[in-house]
């Protein structure tokens, strides 16, 4: 099949590329590897939360940080997708969710401090408009609302733990649980299962009251595990906010985050409806080289393999999970160019014993140019009309950092930029 | 994913991954149109690769719910993993009904093309008796399914007999030498030879008005329904006929088939589910109507003289159309006619799965599944709602009494066929 420029991924690089595309008249086919293991992670987007890794002082101004940070690692991940490239993609970003019907907050100019599940405050640059009210920035107590039989928010952790590091006074953080109608213990149940329920109108208004009569006390705001809704980002939200009577904040929870779940459904639904071809479950895995330049993709189809045949290309995985790189016991390779990325001696030489140190395995990934293009050794582009976005760049951990979302924004749009100057 | 062996993966067409290979990353669940819309349903995560290890080839450990699958593969075209979810279920399901002995339904969803001949042979009758609520109740009471769901309406003319008539040289070596560029083998399917002949006689119109020959080799159902009815054996009968059938084409000879389900069942289930011998290389000459179409343009080959057909159409990609990963060529082809407009809609399943939303106790979670394309469908308001598969076409109408068509409908029309 031929393209003009086709854009491989399920992630926020994959969309912000595929998108830029789209804005800029040009005829993007997206490649759907299936969902990357990203989605259920992304609840908000952050650009800069930490300037390194030894500081615990959250960045306040990330687009300020993300300058400083290009100025002293020139090799960064950012650094070769350039600060404007980060303007433009997050402008590009803020406006598409708007046209898709989001309503979300924040910008470049200045994070916000929200509490975790954990109870720990994380700076965050654009989030869910239902998660604004948690800003800790913000005075009013919290009380944090978990379910009973749901154990992947534990309210009484998150509120011993942020009130250690938020307002100190007792008082001004609390715990409650109430009951879900029909979700009774011993019934397995994730976030998605009660998000679905909230989507019922006598459900929600049932929660709402009881929480109402366990909060008890005016001028709280309530912090509730993100479950309002599988769909919409507002429409239960706000009827739901409504008839609780007081503020209420969403919290991203362990994965499947429903956070992430509205983001990229909808983005991508989105994306299709407004004319983007997506092709489904076809994993990419080979390119076809001639004089520098890429000429071809092959697909995994049903019964054969299918070529893609493109002007350019932006390659916008993220991981292993989604087929970016190829771990095998001593050597990573990508399944692109068939390079090896990185050689371990022992596999364990990838992670580090501590889950809180940055991991190894996280910064492996496809050396790039100044131009987004994949290098080898010798330092030239593999193919001049390549460039990668997301997560499969070398060096690019966004985990500690806090900066998935602006690296995935940043480079994304770069690479499609660089794709239609190819 | 994670494997030893990175040299001989990269260059397999669809490597099945192992149930080792699952990463438990959820995926799957969060699409799963039965989980969104039903909570006794556990999901494919739980059903496909995390029950597949207690599963033993002596027992089947039917775990409750599963039966509510309706085999949309959706799971499967998310897992980024490549884990065959719906695999695992469907050969579960299978075993569950040889363990617990078929109903009565079973062998009558399953065997649709039987079923199909006598409908069509009684056509008047079996149409009367479809649309009859005295006869549906009874059906409902008696076989199972659901009182409400429109069945389609029989022809007594099929295809089969049309072709013949109206095609009078032999079936097998028609092609005019030095004439025409290719010739095809059009795999109609049950649904064009006994419910919508209508739609094979607009396959071969645009496939001759491209000077190709296009010939009808002797066929059997694709199997589809037996194997969502749990009846793996006797879709792998069918399948292995049509396969014999079809690799004694001469190697030049494509195949095409315009049923999005049938069309996957030959390049994909047969050779993966059904493995069976030899089912490789029918796959690998199997295309999809308008992927086939599109290819022609790509190749100059395509007459695009195109009369200019007013309308405005809303596209519903099928839940086994993303399966083929070939993206959606209907959209391609159509926006190559003048006065197309064409809009898409992304709500996921239409909730129907062939036989699954026919039956009594699945009707309600079938709609409900469908409700969200229904609402878009709705609130477009186009002239018609095109979707490759015919099942789709019929669950669209009945929850929207909008009007359907296939695709390859408009590009006959573009060529002034009436
Ligand atoms: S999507 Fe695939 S890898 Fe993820 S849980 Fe489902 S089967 Fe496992
Ligand atoms: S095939 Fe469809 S219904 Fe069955 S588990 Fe997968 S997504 Fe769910």
């Amino acid at each position: 099949m031929k393209a003009d420029i086709a854009v491989v991924g399920s992630g926020l690089a994959a969309l912000v590329a595929t998108r830029t595309l789209q804005q800029a008249g040009r005829n993007a086919l997206l490649i759907w590897p299936g969902l990357s293991s990203l989605y259920f992670t992304y609840a908000t987007v952050d650009v800069l939360g930490y300037s390194d890794l030894t500081t615990t002082q959250p960045v306040d101004q990330p687009e300020a940080g993300v300058a400083k940070l290009i100025e002293d690692h020139p090799e960064h991940p950012y650094a070769l997708a350039g600060l404007d490239a980060l303007r433009s993609g997050t402008a590009l970003l803020t406006e598409w969710l708007r046209d898709a019907g989001f309503t979300w907050q924040g910008s470049l100019a200045r994070n916000l401090l929200l509490p975790t599940a954990i109870g720990t405050p994380k700076p965050s640059c654009l989030v869910p408009a239902s998660m604004a009210a948690g800003d800790l920035r913000r005075t009013e107590p919290i009380v944090f609302c978990g379910f009973h039989g749901y154990e992947d928010f534990v309210p009484e952790l998150a509120a011993a733990n942020l009130s250690r590091s938020w307002g100190g006074d007792d008082q001004s953080v609390r715990a409650i649980r109430v009951s879900l109608p029909g979700f009774e213990p011993g019934r397995l149940f994730t976030s998605i299962d009660i998000a679905r329920s909230f989507e019922d109108v006598a459900f929600r208004r049932e929660v709402a009251g009881r929480i109402r009569r366990e909060a008890a006390v005016d001028g709280v705001r309530i912090g509730m595990p993100a479950v309002l809704g599988l769909t919409h980002d507002m429409e239960v939200y706000s009827s739901f906010a409504a008839e609780v009577g007081h503020p209420v904040f969403e919290i991203p929870t362990l994965p499947p985050s429903v956070l992430g779940l509205r983001l990229f459904d909808r983005l991508r639904k989105h994306i299709q409806e407004s004319g983007v071809e997506m092709v489904w479950a076809a994993p990419a895995h080979a390119a076809e080289l001639s004089d520098g330049q890429c000429r071809r993709i092959l697909l995994k189809s049903a019964g054969r393999e299918q070529p893609i045949d493109a002007r350019a290309y932006v390659l916008a995985l993220e991981d292993t999970v989604d087929g970016a790189l190829r771990a095998g016991v001593h050597e990573v390779i990508d399944p692109f160019f068939h390079q090896a990325l990185a050689h371990h001696a022992v596999p364990t030489d990838r992670t580090d014993e501590s889950l809180f140190k940055p991991q190894p395995f996280a910064s492996v990934g496809y050396r790039v140019s100044n131009r987004l293009q994949p290098i080898g050794d010798d330092g030239r582009p593999l193919a001049g009309n390549v460039f990668v976005a997301g997560g499969a760049i070398a060096g690019y951990d966004p985990v500690g950092s806090k900066s998935r979302g602006g690296l995935a924004i940043a480079t994304g749009y770069r690479a499609a930029r660089e794709a239609m100057a190819a | 994913m994670i494997t030893d062996e990175i040299g001989t993966l990269s260059d397999t067409v669809e490597e099945a991954a192992p149930v080792e290979a699952c990463t438990k990353c959820t995926a799957c669940n969060t699409v799963c149109p039965v989980a969104r819309s039903t909570d006794i349903f556990r999901g494919p995560k739980f059903l496909g690769p995390e029950s597949e290890r207690y599963r033993s080839q002596a027992e089947a450990a039917v775990t409750a719910g599963l039966d509510l699958c309706s085999g949309c593969k959706l799971c499967e075209v998310t897992c980024p993993s490549q884990v065959t979810i719906q695999e695992y279920i469907r050969r579960a399901q299978n075993k569950g009904a040889e363990e617990r002995g078929r109903t009565l339904r079973d062998w009558v969803l399953g065997h649709t093309r039987l079923l199909s001949r006598f409908g069509s042979m009684t056509a008047p009758l079996a149409n009367f008796g479809n649309r009859n609520p005295l006869v549906r109740l009874a059906m409902e009471k008696v076989i199972g399914i659901h009182r409400k769901r429109p069945l389609p309406r029989y022809q007594w003319l099929t295809f089969e007999r049309w072709f013949k008539r109206n095609r009078s040289l032999p079936l097998v070596g028609r092609a005019r030498e030095g004439v025409s560029r290719r010739t095809v083998a059009y795999f109609y399917g049950c649904w064009v030879n006994y419910n919508e002949r209508r739609l094979g006689e607009m396959v071969v119109h645009i496939l001759e008005r491209n000077g190709i020959d296009v010939i009808v080799p002797k066929q059997q159902c694709c199997g589809i329904p037996a194997v969502v009815n749990s009846n793996i054996d006797l879709a792998r009968k069918y399948g292995a006929e049509n396969v014999r059938r079809l690799s004694g084409l001469p190697a030049n000879v494509d195949i095409i088939a315009s049923s999005t389900s049938c069309g996957l069942m030959l390049k994909h289930d047969y050779s993966h589910l059904l493995e069976i011998p030899g089912a490789e290389p029918v796959g690998a000459r199997t295309y999809d109507i308008c992927e086939y179409l599109w290819m022609l343009y790509e190749a100059g080959e395509l007459d695009i003289a195109f009369q200019p057909v007013e309308t405005r159409l809303l596209y519903h990609a099928p839940c086994h159309l993303k399966s083929h990963g070939m993206g959606y060529p209907a959209t391609r082809l159509l926006r190559l006619i003048p006065g197309v407009h064409l809009d898409e809609v992304d709500e996921g399943c239409c909730g129907i799965s062939g036989t699954f939303g026919v039956k009594v106790e699945k009707y309600d979670l079938s709609m409900k599944i469908g409700s969200r394309l229904f609402e878009a469908v709705k609130a477009a308001g186009t002239d018609s709602v095109l979707a490759d598969c015919e099942t789709c076409r019929l669950q669209v109408e009945h929850g929207t009494g909008a009007k359907s068509a296939h695709p390859v409908e408009i590009v006959a029309r573009a060529y002034g066929y009436r």
